[in-house]
């Protein structure tokens, strides 16, 4: 996988759960899930700009380009 | 979108009704008009003929291909059947899944093998009986154009096929 979600180290940097970020973007914690895991195929703009939002952060804290 | 399945379920199931019971006449009528003038021909038929030959073979030829074409008759309804799992697939809210995709495709092989038999069962009949087979008008007989609508089958499928990877990515989109 080229592009690797660092959500799980954002949420424990926050000290955040999941939980909470999914109510808080308005995703349900299945989505929230299938994103930390890696299986989702595309991220909206406002899903990551919701993220940005929830957990102070920039789009480059959640998203890591990894070569293959 | 429920109502329009149900209003659509319910007319293809009286054309399936219609379609069954006008096949059953057509062979009430074949049985008790046709065959019973052929079980009396062959009662006064010589016998010591040999089969191959003899005009025996070719009156049994014409009722197998005439039992051949009501065969077909009654395929081609159980490929409009599937109509009917279609729907119920569409009132479930499944609309692109693989069970209509399955279910396109059948009907488009139903629909092309029925009018492809069909015409070699109407040539051979046609031979037969000493009739002239014009290939061309027989293609251009009502029943050729099940042709580009099973075509039109395929069509869909595949356009289903599509739909389906669409909805999948688009239900791993967050």
């Amino acid at each position: 996988m080229a592009i690797k979600v660092n959500l799980d180290v954002m949420l424990v940097r926050r000290g955040m759960k999941s939980k909470e970020l999914a109510e808080i973007i308005s995703i349900t914690t299945a989505n929230l899930s299938i994103l930390k895991s890696g299986k989702a195929k595309a991220i909206r703009f406002s899903t990551l700009e919701a993220i940005c939002k929830a957990l102070d952060c920039q789009p480059s804290d959640v998203l890591e380009y990894i070569e293959d | 979108m429920k109502d329009n399945t149900t209003i659509l379920t319910v007319i293809t199931y009286g054309l399936l009704l219609g379609a069954v019971s006008v096949l059953l006449n057509d062979m009430r009528e074949f049985d008790f008009n046709q065959f019973e003038k052929f079980q009396n021909w062959a009662k006064t038929a010589n016998k010591s003929e040999n089969w191959f030959t003899s005009k025996n073979a070719i009156e049994w030829s014409y009722y197998a291909i005439s039992a051949g074409l009501f065969f077909w008759r009654g395929y081609l309804i159980y490929g409009f059947s599937y109509f009917l799992s279609i729907l119920k697939e569409i009132e479930a809210g499944n609309y692109f899944s693989d069970k209509n995709i399955k279910y396109f495709n059948k009907i488009g092989n139903i629909f092309i093998w029925y009018t492809l038999n069909v015409l070699i069962l109407r040539f051979l009949l046609a031979l037969i009986g000493n009739a002239t087979f014009d290939f061309f008008d027989e293609l251009k007989s009502e029943f050729t154009f099940l042709i580009p609508v099973g075509l039109a089958f395929f069509i869909l499928a595949e356009i289903f096929k599509r739909g389906k990877e669409v909805e999948e990515d688009n239900e791993l989109t967050i």
